[in-house]
């Protein structure tokens, strides 16, 4: 089988949000991680290597500045998809692309390919990243690329040349079929990732990382979307603690609230 | 200001059309909707493809976008929505943004809000038309029916071949649409046990949901009872949360529920500070007597 594709993203880690005394999110002081789907797409990638061969290159463009400020956080989201089975890496950094959009995203990943000459039989991405969850990088190479798109997929093969894969849909799983090369988003529940091994780990940091400057996709810039502002949500909870002597009396209190916030008719 | 709707679901081309109120309206509907397409096309010059195929509805949908030119192309988030309009979105380099809670057009420019970082931060963003917007499921009040004629249009090609379609296991409660909804965490023993959160929401009319390990790890509640980031996010008037300990992902998807209840035997479960009221208690204990006292109440 030919060379496999994962698209990677080091994204805003949600556990890590931090803001302004005024309320404004403060996106420099927010690390970066691999992207938790993403680790699903690498398990997924280094499964289907297993048994059909290739190599595993995984690219990833920073969508988020300063560089500086973010250069150990994304060392760190491309080591952890090395060790966990991704064979080189193709980095795209650079202030100028920062902040990005899906937009631009997309149309450098799509540079990446056509200029390092990659003819990947498979594209794997996660279903969304844990940032933006705008689910749509994917759908966009694939047209780009004018290859075939499976969506939410939550099992993968390759049978006979083939691809075969489960959709997972709102109230419907669709099986289908496609034929190779083709562009696979996969969901959280395809597989469990492995913890990589200690070898695996020593190994990675030996594994080819090829680095690109705004200067070697600039065919590819060019953001749409303007962010104004972001703020952290904060939903404000009573908290209160109903006491009581008995159950039956915190259960009353609780029913006369309850009937007084107009929430339940009894 | 001319949008193109495209809708799977009958419920969410009523409320695409709602949310594209004022506007100069052409309807795409495609899947499940596409049956129903007569029952809508009196809203708007209305194409209807009968094909659940992301690629066959991209291939079609390319010649209605080069011909309607809209300055919009508006939806309803859903799964194959999603897909073929990032096909869309990719091929004509169009802005797309997906889990928008609300939006307004200014000269030629679409600025809109969404949620970001699980839902621990909104975003406030700005492109110009022409430019892709998928709004959250029930935002919009639905229009009603308007019985039409739609436009038949062949699916296009497609690389990609159905090997079939497979019912998942769903309780077929619209917990999203619920004003009570009864959540159940691990703090339950057993399925069995559940009994106890299903009489509660029944004598206050509402449904009963599970976070992860109930719903999606166990299987004791079917798919689409599932609260969390990844399944259902519900905006109920009530929320009592019974044997869940209040994980992030399982908070983000209640966030817009107006009185949050919680009923855990730990006291220092991160739950009750995302919560209106707690009761410290052993669920098995507390939601008997509760159960009991509710049923005096409406005797009484």
């Amino acid at each position: 089988m030919g060379d496999i594709i994962v698209l990677l993203k080091a994204a805003l880690n949600p556990e890590m949000v931090r803001s302004k005394p005024d309320g404004s999110l403060d996106q420099d002081a927010i690390p970066l991680k691999l992207s938790d789907i993403d680790r699903n797409a690498v398990e997924e990638a280094a499964k289907l290597k297993g048994k059909l061969g290739g190599k595993i290159i995984g690219i990833t463009v920073l969508t988020v500045g300063p560089l500086a400020r973010r250069e150990k956080d994304l060392r760190m989201a491309v080591q952890e998809a090395l060790a966990k089975g991704v064979d080189e890496a193709i980095i795209v950094a650079d202030d100028s692309i920062t902040p990005g959009d899906q937009v631009q995203t997309a149309n450098i990943i799509v540079e990446v390919i056509k200029k390092s000459g990659l003819k990947p039989d498979l594209i794997l991405a996660s279903e969304a990243t844990i940032d933006e969850t705008t689910g749509q990088i994917a759908g966009r190479v694939a047209a780009k690329l004018d290859m075939p798109y499976i969506s939410f997929a939550r099992s993968l093969d390759v049978v006979d040349g083939k691809v075969v894969a489960e959709r997972d849909l709102e109230e419907d799983l669709e099986k289908v079929e496609a034929p190779l090369p083709v562009v696979v988003s996969v969901t959280q529940e395809i597989n469990q990732p492995r913890p990589p091994t200690l070898i695996q780990i020593r190994r990675a940091s030996r594994k080819p990382q090829k680095r690109l400057t705004a200067q070697d996709v600039k065919d590819a810039l060019g953001v749409r979307r303007r962010i104004l502002e972001r703020r952290i949500i904060s939903v404000k909870r009573k908290q209160e603690i109903i006491d009581g002597s008995s159950l039956e009396e915190i259960a009353d209190k609780l029913l006369d609230i309850l009937e007084r916030e107009g929430v339940v008719k009894l | 200001m001319k949008a193109l709707v495209v809708a799977e679901y009958p419920r969410d081309a009523l409320e695409s059309l709602a949310a594209a109120e004022g506007m100069d309206r052409v309807l795409l509907l495609f899947g499940p909707a596409a049956g129903e397409s007569s029952r809508i096309a009196g809203h708007a010059k209305t194409y209807s493809i009968n094909s659940r195929d992301p690629e066959a509805v991209y291939n079609s949908l390319r010649r209605v976008y080069d011909d309607e030119k809209p300055d919009l192309v508006l939806g309803v988030v859903s799964k194959n929505v999603k897909d073929i309009l990032s096909r869309i979105a990719g091929v004509y380099d169009l802005p797309m943004s997906t889990e928008v809670t609300e939006f307004k057009i200014e000269g030629g420019k679409v600025v809109y809000k969404r949620g970001i970082l699980s839902e621990r931060a909104y975003s406030v963003e700005e492109v110009d038309t022409p430019a892709i917007i998928l709004v959250n499921p029930r935002i919009y009040k639905p229009l009603d029916e308007s019985p039409g004629e739609p436009i038949t249009l062949e699916p296009g090609a497609s690389r990609v071949k159905s090997l079939g379609f497979e019912r998942k296991q769903l309780s077929g409660v619209k917990l999203e649409e619920a004003e009570v909804v009864v959540g159940v965490g691990r703090g339950f023993k057993k399925k069995e046990d559940l009994k106890l959160a299903f009489e509660l929401a029944e004598l206050l009319g509402g449904q009963v949901g599970g976070s992860r390990p109930v719903a999606a790890d166990f299987k004791w509640l079917p798919e689409d009872a599932w609260i969390g980031i990844s399944g259902k996010r519900i905006s109920p008037k009530l929320y009592i949360a019974i044997g869940i300990s209040g994980a992030p992902q399982h908070m983000s998807a209640v966030l817009g529920s107006k009185v949050i209840v919680a009923v855990n035997k730990d006291k220092n479960a991160p739950i009750f500070k995302l919560s209106d009221y707690g009761v410290v208690a052993d669920l098995y204990q507390f939601i008997p007597v509760l159960i009991k006292k509710i049923k005096e109440r409406k005797g009484s």
